[in-house]
């Protein structure tokens, strides 16, 4: 059943190889780390599929993924830790692959943060310029600035226990910068933390880092975390790449459903394209862009998020891309926005042919049946046109992402 | 009501399930632990200080004393060191054969002293199999302090060991590998972050190799040679005496030998938090 059309594939390796031809900084002429090739297996079990990327100088890149994805692999290997079975690692124009990981100059902020216990703050933070054998006075002077840096000044004599968790990360980080790390590799950085401290130390680490202008690479399996912290996101799913890209990028354009399911709420009809046109049921309406890479005919899916759908108790004016009438089935209010489930009709928009049921989502094989969609107000809208239970609608699309039709992988 | 009994008797009544189960268990300690304990300074000061301070000093009383002392530490010194490496080994190793070097290094303490003993005569011994190749070149071990130093060894052999390796277990591995990666050797990693942590598994290790050495009997009589002035250590100077008759010189030393091993669990006992403190 793991059988993946080859269109897939090939797909996604132009949207790799897009992103690696498109730098975030034309001015850097090199990269600061590079991820190039690397695979990796355990037994027989392959972890990672050659994996590249490439992280640009100052920039935090986000290896987003679920929990056996194998994105912490990836962090062990550019830290040295762990060895590729095939692939390169080079951070500042350096071949460091063969290197162990004390002679690679990586900084890894782990999940616990292993701090030393045994030693107090400022020794944690001295550690890395004792162990080079420098001068007194220089790490003296070096973990004042990085004290100051992560303001943990009053905190210097204490033990890593009697420090909140936050600031424990804190100390990790100022251990970490006392060598002037290459790259930074944060491995899942809050997971130990509670939602708010989370948010606060999100925005606090990438103050931080913007202020050292240190390369960082994140690995996290919190979509929201993902698109908070990184300048790019990589999601990896079952050990490989499935898209490199903004969080805009990603989120707006996902290459896969695996992407478009993974960040966030998405919605997934089928269709099949027609000329520039995709149809779905009866509905035909434009195809926002990029048509000509599928064939005439060819299956589709279409992908949109809530917040794209467009509703309107009236028929769309035209030009809209109205893709059907629906019942609100459920409305709820979550807040800053309003939700609602709506199951679409047979009928299309415009004609009242009453054709068989054109779409299915293909999350479960009874989505056969009519699935409802979800879709999200703004307030303001939702105070305008109110919407309740066993109203009939029309539904268009603001936005939404054409990916080709595939057996499902896995 | 019936469930307010239960409380009534505790808040305002008297619970002799209590007070009674305390006493009893000093009751049933007593002719076990204390009163033998107790008899030895009861009987060792009955006739003054002085003549305990004479039985004590007696020549032979502070060699016994002086070699048990000197040979345990070596072993425990060896023991520690041992014992540190091999739980190393085997806590960062996954071998063929793991899991019977670990019962092998744990065996010593089940076998009966005196087979201990007979077992190193066998190998050291004048016709053991490494002491027949060794006397013609003028090695003697057998009959030796170092011969008493091999017993202890052998028969503290897992007590360090037994102490570090749960720790080596339970430490985080990112310790090591954080101090990895900022840069640190291997050495200076044991050297900084492990060894450290494993700081009150050393000493309590230490103390429980010490206190058990110093006591040892079964063996070092088969080993020693029990010579007077010459192999013979405080445990076998008790016995020693005792055979002669001369009850209030094995009192003396015996007297040392409890304070001391009280000493060194109170140590254990009352230091273990502290060293094992974060």
């Amino acid at each position: 059943m793991s059988i993946e059309v080859p269109i897939v594939k090939a797909q996604r390796a132009r949207l790799i190889e897009d992103s690696h031809a498109t730098p975030v900084r034309q001015s850097a002429p090199a990269y600061a780390a590079s991820i190039q090739g690397v695979s990796k297996h355990f037994g027989k079990a392959s972890v990672l599929e050659n994996i590249t990327f490439h992280v640009a100088e100052g920039e935090a890149l986000v290896l987003l993924g679920a929990s056996g994805s194998g994105k912490t692999t990836i962090l062990r290997i550019i830290a040295g830790l762990e060895q590729p079975y095939t692939g390169k690692i080079i951070l500042h124009n350096k071949d460091v692959t063969e290197l162990p990981a004390r002679e690679r100059g990586v900084g890894v902020i782990f999940q616990s943060y292993a701090l030393f216990p045994r030693m107090t703050v400022e020794k944690n933070i001295g550690y890395g310029l004792r162990i080079r054998h420098r001068g007194r006075k220089e790490v003296k002077k070096t973990v004042n600035e990085l004290l100051e840096l992560v303001q943990l000044q009053e905190h210097r004599k204490k033990y890593p226990s009697q420090l909140s968790g936050g600031q424990q990360q804190r100390v990790a980080i100022a251990r970490t910068l006392a060598y002037k790390p290459e790259v930074l590799l944060f491995d899942e950085p809050f997971g130990a933390l509670d939602a708010q401290t989370r948010s606060h130390l999100r925005r606090e680490i990438r103050a931080l880092l913007k202020k050292v202008n240190v390369p960082a690479i994140f690995i996290t399996h919190d979509q929201e975390e993902a698109l908070e912290l990184g300048d790019r996101i990589a999601v990896i799913n079952s050990g490989h790449i499935e898209q490199i890209g903004t969080p805009a990028e990603v989120y707006n354009n996902p290459a896969s459903e695996y992407v478009a399911t993974f960040l966030g709420a998405a919605n997934i009809l089928e269709g099949a394209i027609r000329g520039d046109r995709v149809e779905i049921g009866s509905a035909l309406i434009p195809a926002l862009s990029d048509a000509e890479r599928f064939r005439e005919g060819e299956p589709v899916k279409i992908i949109f998020r809530p917040e794209d759908v467009a509703l309107s108790k009236t028929q769309f004016p035209s030009g809209r891309a109205c893709i059907s009438v629906g019942i609100v089935e459920e409305t709820s209010f979550v807040g800053a926005y309003e939700r609602l489930r709506i199951r679409l009709e047979p009928a299309g928009c415009a004609t009242e042919t009453g054709e068989t049921p054109f779409y299915l989502t293909t999350e479960t094989p009874e989505s056969q049946s009519a699935k409802p969609i979800i879709a999200t107000r703004p307030k303001p809208e939702t105070l305008a046109v109110k919407l309740s239970r066993g109203d009939r609608v029309f539904v268009g699309l603001n936005f939404f992402t054409i990916l080709p039709k595939s057996t499902r992988t896995r | 009501m019936s469930t307010m009994i239960p409380t009534m008797r505790h808040v305002r009544g008297f619970d002799l399930a209590r007070p009674l189960s305390i006493g009893m268990l000093v009751f049933m300690m007593l002719p076990l632990v204390f009163l033998p304990l107790l008899s030895i300074f009861i009987f060792g000061t009955s006739k003054g200080l002085s003549s305990f301070w004479s039985a004590l000093t007696a020549a032979d009383a502070i060699f016994a004393l002086k070699l048990s002392m000197v040979t345990s530490f070596w072993a425990t010194v060896f023991n520690v060191l041992f014992g540190l490496f091999a739980a190393y080994v085997l806590s960062r190793h996954n071998f063929w054969g793991r899991n019977a070097l670990i019962v092998t290094i744990s065996l010593p303490t089940a076998i009966p002293t005196a087979v201990a003993g007979v077992a190193l005569l066998m190998l050291w011994g004048p016709y053991g199999m490494l002491g027949r190749l060794l006397r013609p070149q003028g090695i003697e071990v057998m009959f030796t302090a170092s011969a008493i130093v091999l017993a202890n060894i052998f028969v503290t052999f897992p007590l360090a060991f037994g102490v570090i390796k749960p720790v080596f277990d339970t430490m985080s591995r990112s310790l090591e590998e954080a101090s990895a990666t900022i840069g640190a050797t291997r050495w200076q990693t044991f050297w900084h972050v492990t060894l450290p942590s494993l700081r009150g598994a050393i000493v309590s290790g230490a103390l429980l190799t010490f206190a058990r050495a110093i006591g040892e009997f079964g063996s070092t009589i088969m080993v020693s040679g029990n010579l007077a002035g010459r192999t013979q250590t405080a445990p076998l100077y008790i016995f020693a005496k005792f055979n002669e008759g001369q009850i209030e010189a094995a009192n003396a030393i015996a007297i040392v030998l409890a304070l001391f091993s009280f000493l060194i669990f109170s140590v254990l006992f009352f230091a273990r938090d502290w060293l094992d403190v974060d």
